[in-house]
């Protein structure tokens, strides 16, 4: 979920923005530094508010000043036993991929799809595979129809790899592991024939 | 964090820090984003430059994901959940996912069934009734 998080920081300021107000300025060099980047308290979406600007000196040698700013962000940080709602991106044999637009990285290996299932060759989509639910005789297609919630199962942040092959994923900071083998979890296309839900879509 | 308890939000084992970090909805977080796109609009004649891909896409993932739009519909979703000693992760859940009945309500939120805990179905169906009127002055 979206935390709003205290931080503190030495910033130091180009003094190419010194033009306008100074808020105005470290509020962009905030963004470079902290926007889509993964820390240890999750991914930085936005920078909320300044609370406090200290400082201003110049150091020697530097040509810019540097601040002590306290400043709060808004961060996406998924728990573990967390559900979350999701859009269905790609699936292969080892499972499925979900993504939330801003953050693609979430995995729902094999054993976490509930079972009995089958994975075949995807009729529409050559490369893929997709997997298909079978319960008391029906067979429940996963795939991007509608939302699918998850239940986080682990979050890892594999350190940044030294060498990197040519063809090689895109390297994800954050990777998390979900389950949508339980009550309520899945495509939610599954459970509105249970409860009704007024305006989904 | 340390890495000796292990984090499990069923249990609500996640880590002092989060427990003081202020946990917001996705409807909050809407009405925050589309606050500053707006001001980024005022400000400069094609704000989608200064706008990342991450920002962009958040935006439109809260709100697809957020069951209220306006300010007040907001606020009150925040101050009904308040009032039912839920801590800021539950409120957020809950919020997040609008269950419909106190079943649906544990499933995604197990903690709210732990030991020594007062939530009784009662009291767990009488808040999400209170949330259901939230939505109808939409």
């Amino acid at each position: 979920m979206f935390c709003l998080s205290e931080l503190e920081d030495t910033v130091r300021v180009p003094p190419h923005l010194l033009n306008g107000p100074l808020e105005d300025a470290i509020k962009e060099v905030l963004q470079k530094l902290f926007l889509d980047k993964v820390l240890s308290i999750g991914l930085c979406v936005s920078i909320y508010d300044i609370r406090s600007v200290k400082g201003g000196f110049v150091l020697p040698g530097d040509g810019a000043p540097t601040y002590k700013v306290r400043f709060r962000i808004v961060v996406f940080r998924p728990f573990v036993g967390e559900v979350i709602a999701a859009k269905f991106k790609e699936s292969d044999s080892n499972g499925l991929r979900l993504t939330l637009g801003f953050f693609e990285d979430v995995y729902v290996p094999a054993p976490l799809i509930p079972t009995p299932n089958r994975c075949e060759p995807d009729p529409y989509n050559r490369n893929q595979m997709r997997w298909v639910w079978q319960y008391e005789g029906e067979e429940f297609i996963i795939d991007d129809s509608c939302q699918i919630k998850f239940r986080v199962e682990n979050i890892s942040y594999p350190p940044v790899p030294i060498e990197r092959a040519e063809d090689a994923k895109p390297f994800a900071p954050m990777v998390v592991t979900g389950t949508i083998d339980d009550d309520g979890l899945g495509p939610v296309s599954w459970w509105e024939a249970c409860a009704p839900i007024s305006d989904q879509d | 964090m340390s890495g000796e308890e292990e984090e499990n939000a069923a249990e609500l084992k996640i880590g002092d820090e989060f427990l003081k970090a202020k946990c917001l909805m996705n409807c909050e977080v809407s009405l925050i984003l589309e606050h500053k796109y707006e001001q980024l609009q005022q400000v400069s004649e094609d704000p989608m430059n200064q706008v990342s891909q991450v920002f962009e896409k958040s935006l439109q993932y809260v709100k697809r994901f957020s069951r209220y739009k306006n300010p007040d519909a907001v606020r009150q979703v925040r101050e009904i959940l308040s009032r039912h000693q839920l801590t800021e992760f539950e409120l957020c859940v809950l919020g997040n996912l609008c269950p419909e009945t106190a079943e649906e309500a544990v499933a995604m939120v197990p903690s709210l069934k732990t030991k020594g805990r007062t939530h009784s179905d009662e009291a767990i169906e009488k808040m999400l009734n209170d949330l259901s009127l939230v939505k109808r002055f939409e």
